[in-house]
């Protein structure tokens, strides 16, 4: 302990020494791949919200695991996530560059994780490598540069090796399977749309991946949603009349929160990437250094592939039907969403679960208080928002599942007692020695 | 036998459960290798879209002839050579539109002398060649004063605005090519061409703003208001805050956006390609928009008032999404769409060109064309491979039309790093069928803006006389209406203005020339 803590030691003064760091900072190389990754989470098929949660928990290791490795005062996650092994150690005594080491992690596990990408998405991240070698290679003598990024490469290889036996590395037609058999009974979720990829609903085994810091996808598990009823004096039939009645009334305010938190796969990040953009546009406008925003991320995506396993383990236990089917049926036949309800069960809400958890970990983090605008959809022509907390942002993003016309109220309260049930696991992780 | 019988012998034999199909099945045989056709549409990233093929007489002989954009290689042009009834021939020759860059083309009589102009798309400056017969061009882009800035152009569609005797162009472009390295959200503007004072040229091109990464555009008069209107395909891949368009475009007037309140719905998908006929039967074009995944068939569902449309039901058999064989599971990528019913039973069925867009890991490499063939319920069923045209190029733009004037439409298909295919349809057993070509004195030649109606038995097979839409594909001569076992039908026109003329009788299996006397269709047979 004593020997890797003075190698490290070493690491960090020569790393500080203005003749041998990188003109990039580990700031600027974080906020410069993330925004990529935020990018081509949008253009990548494949990336429906549970496969995005779970490769920003990969991409959030990778960038944990590569500054730390340079920190002698984080610990690594190994040991402390399932089937997360010891990384490769640092050669003692030799010289690293931290943005150097952390540029090569993220350039390598993107080529991976985002191999699936078109055209467009590959010349983009062409371009990125090329422009961030470049630049974090200005000023660093040779044999540094190639030895920290061949450690940063290390880290990728035995995060993406890690990655490859959780169960979700492997997606095949976007996530929906080709044979899957639809529970009988008018409680059961039902296609919603006339697609014909949604007539099964997405991923449903998802639930039977590898958890990180959950101990199972069952440890979370929600009670039962509301009896099923049509009975007009049930509480199933009185929440689908909210829902129906609030759709019909929406506010303006109302529809700007929904189509705020919409995060439509292939239109927006996804709602993991919605957080994590959060995250970014937060330590960009603050400066947070680079270690904290490496553990919040690392943190975030950890609680948020978890948040997903959990609420599918739960979402496919009960495979509660869709709003849209049970008002068409029972209260108005011609009445229509304001979002695109997702094709999978509803309850308990995914966005909730993810925002709860998310917001658990930001608030860990960053603080209870912490306010800050997003904007993570402004180029999408839809303004920014302002919010106190995180958890004032978790409830809204929560709450706009009802004025979209998507999610009964109790998938949406309990979906975010889900997420900081499941969130605590994540934090209970050690990152400080 | 005759074709009544033999197509009436056919219907009963399909009606017998062992025979286990209700469609009248089309034969295809690949003619590309005896064809004389040799493009390949080449190039990387820029031409990832694109593909187009334009499809029209220009040298009098009825029989259509082809322009093939090649992308980085240059466009060839191919007059037809062959026989009517006979093989499908043809043979390159020099006609002056021979440019390279060019994703598509489409053909337009501009300016109304009866010889088929041209207009092609390229990723830079589009042109607009001027016919001078024989199968010759110039270029008159400067003449006609069409020239709009560089950019990566991808669509077409034309009309002819009340009054006017120049037509009004829908220009589309797509990403700007100087963000290769960065692509979204660098949609750059799509353009509306109207005619100058003098009705001789164009007026400088009005950006139709917003524009979201256009793949395909066509004026329509999606509720016979006698005005139609632009709908606009978009690539939801590049665009940020876009959608799926329609704009109201009044005749001179300022073209505004349909809205949500005026009952347009939020749509976003990846628009590709645009056909549209009217499949139901209702009086009003149903819209077919290519994607990738699902494609959409769309109906409008809340009456002429409202642009208000729904998906069409799954069990409908449309939304081709995934290869119907081949192995590969992964979901498709479709292009061009062309409704043209090729067995000739009266229903229109639905050609669907299909190809990866490259390397694409998350869609399929092995994804053939769909034939889809409409069955009197209204459901489609696939044909591709039985019908003979089963192939896994990596298709793009292409044509459904009948090259040899045998009353069978054949299908050619530009295929992106390969040569262009072509299957000649050889059907045995199919049904009756008519070919309209309008044609009108002066300006407006083809009529664009009319609906050609025919009846078949006691229905009434209609469709919108339209150029633009496909996938940088268009055509223009003879409308084919299959008449399934009827030897003898009426057709009637509603013309661009309205006027609607009487019905008139025409026999089967021949082509006509109809001109206008008065509001009154007057058929000239012409084989």
């Amino acid at each position: 302990m004593i020997k890797k803590f003075l190698a490290a030691g070493i690491v960090s003064l020569v790393s500080m020494h203005p003749a041998m760091a990188s003109d990039v900072s580990q700031e600027k190389v974080i906020s410069g791949w993330y925004n990529l990754i935020l990018r081509l989470v949008r253009h990548t098929a494949t990336y429906s919200p549970p496969l995005a949660s779970r490769n920003f928990a990969y991409l959030g290791v990778a960038t944990y695991e590569a500054v730390a490795s340079g920190d002698p005062n984080l610990e690594s996650l190994a040991g402390q996530i399932h089937d997360l092994t010891p990384f490769p150690k640092r050669e003692v005594g030799k010289a690293y560059d931290e943005s150097v080491v952390l540029n090569a992690a993220l350039a390598s596990s993107m080529s991976y994780y985002f191999g699936n990408t078109g055209p467009s998405g590959q010349n983009a991240m062409k371009s990125m490598t090329s422009k961030m070698e470049t630049g974090v290679t200005v000023g660093v003598a040779k044999d540094v540069a190639d030895r920290s990024e061949a450690y940063g490469e290390a880290i990728a290889a035995h995060v993406i090796d890690w990655s490859k036996s959780d169960g979700g590395a492997d997606i095949k037609n976007l996530g929906f399977p080709e044979h899957y058999e639809l529970k009988k009974g008018p409680a059961h979720w039902v296609p919603t749309n006339q697609q014909g990829m949604q007539q099964v609903p997405l991923l449903p085994d998802w639930e039977k991946n590898r958890t990180f810091a959950l101990p199972t996808s069952a440890t979370c598990e929600l009670q039962p949603p509301p009896d099923y009823s049509e009975a007009p004096d049930s509480e199933f039939y009185k929440q689908a009349k909210e829902v129906h009645d609030t759709r019909n009334a929406l506010t303006p305010e109302q529809t700007a929160i929904a189509r705020f938190w919409s995060d439509d796969p292939m239109l927006s990040p996804t709602p993991p990437g919605h957080w994590v953009s959060i995250l970014i546009q937060i330590a960009d406008h603050d400066h947070l250094p680079a270690k904290k925003t490496a553990d919040a991320l690392a943190r975030m995506g950890i609680a948020g592939a978890d948040a997903f396993i959990g609420c599918w383990q739960t979402k496919f236990k009960y495979d509660l039907v869709r709003p849209i089917t049970y008002i068409k049926k029972f209260i108005d036949p011609k009445w229509e969403t304001l979002l695109i309800t997702p094709p999978f069960p509803e309850y308990p809400s995914g966005h909730s679960v993810l925002s709860g958890a998310s917001a658990s970990v930001l608030t860990a983090v960053l603080g209870d208080k912490y306010a800050f605008d997003d904007a993570t959809h402004i180029k999408d022509k839809i303004p920014a928002r302002h919010f106190d907390s995180f958890e004032a942002a978790a409830k809204e993003a929560a709450i706009s599942r009802l004025y979209g016309g998507i999610h009964f109220r109790a998938a949406i309260e309990r979906g975010l007692d889900q997420g900081h049930c499941i969130a605590a696991y994540a934090l209970k992780l050690k990152t400080e020695k | 036998m005759s074709k009544r019988l033999q197509f009436l012998t056919y219907s009963l034999l399909a009606a017998f459960p062992a025979a286990a199909a209700d469609v009248s099945m089309p034969k295809f045989e690949d003619r590309t290798a005896t064809s004389g056709l040799n493009s390949v549409y080449k190039g990387d990233w820029q031409y990832m879209v694109g593909g187009g093929v334009a499809s029209f007489d220009c040298n009098g002989d009825d029989l259509p002839d082809v322009f093939l954009a090649g992308g980085e290689n240059v466009s060839k042009f191919y007059q037809n050579r062959s026989k009517i009834g006979g093989d499908l021939k043809f043979e390159e020759t020099t006609s002056g539109t021979e440019v390279d860059k060019a994703t598509g083309a489409y053909p337009l009589d501009i300016d109304g002398d009866g010889k088929m102009d041209l207009i092609v798309l390229r990723v830079g400056e589009i042109k607009l060649f001027r016919g001078l017969g024989a199968c010759k061009f110039e270029d008159a882009t400067s003449k006609w004063q069409a020239a709009l800035p560089s950019a990566w152009y991808t669509a077409f569609t034309a009309t002819w605005e009340k009054g006017n005797s120049f037509p009004t162009i829908a220009i589309g472009s797509y990403v700007d090519p100087a963000y290769e390295d960065d692509p979204w959200g660098h949609c750059t503007d799509n353009f509306l061409l109207r005619p100058n004072a003098a009705q001789n040229g164009f007026q400088p091109g009005l950006p139709l703003r917003p524009s979201y990464c256009t793949l395909s555009m066509l004026f329509t008069d999606w509720n016979r208001s006698g005005t139609p209107s632009l709908r606009v395909a978009n690539d939801r891949e590049y665009y940020q805050g876009g959608e799926e368009q329609l704009w109201k475009v009044p005749a001179g007037g300022e073209p505004k956006l349909y809205t949500r309140d005026d009952g347009w719905k939020y749509n976003r998908f990846w628009g590709m390609g645009i056909a549209s006929a009217d499949i139901n039967g209702d009086g009003y074009p149903e819209l077919y928009v290519t994607s990738m995944a699902d494609q959409r068939m769309q109906f409008l569902a809340a009456g002429a008032d409202k642009p208000t449309y729904r998906d069409a039901p799954y069990s409908m058999g449309v939304t081709a999404t995934r290869p119907y064989t081949g192995g590969d599971e992964r979901p498709s990528t479709g292009w061009h769409a062309q409704f043209e019913d090729v067995n000739n039973d009266g229903y229109y069925d639905l050609f669907v060109s299909k190809g990866n867009v490259d390397v694409m890991p998350d869609f399929a490499q092995k994804d053939p064309s769909n034939l889809l063939l409409q069955k009197p319920d209204g459901n489609f069923v696939e044909a591709g491979e039985k019908s003979g045209m089963l192939n896994f190029d990596e298709a793009r733009g292409a044509i459904v039309d009948d090259f040899n004037l045998d009353g069978r439409m054949d299908v050619l298909i530009v295929n992106r790093r390969t040569n262009v295919r072509l299957f000649q349809n050889v059907s045995s057993d199919a049904g009756h069928y008519l070919g309209v070509r309008l044609s009108l004195d002066g300006p407006n030649r083809a009529a664009i803006g009319s609906w050609i109606e025919v009846k078949i038995g006691d229905r009434i097979m209609r469709r919108e006389v339209t150029s633009g839409g496909g996938h940088a594909s268009g055509m223009n001569g003879f409308w084919h209406f299959g008449l399934g076992g009827e030897a003898k039908t009426q057709m009637r026109v509603i013309w661009p203005d309205g006027a609607q003329s009487a019905w008139v009788d025409a026999s089967a299996d021949h082509f006509y020339n109809v001109t206008r006397k008065g509001s009154d269709a007057s058929l000239e047979q012409v084989h």
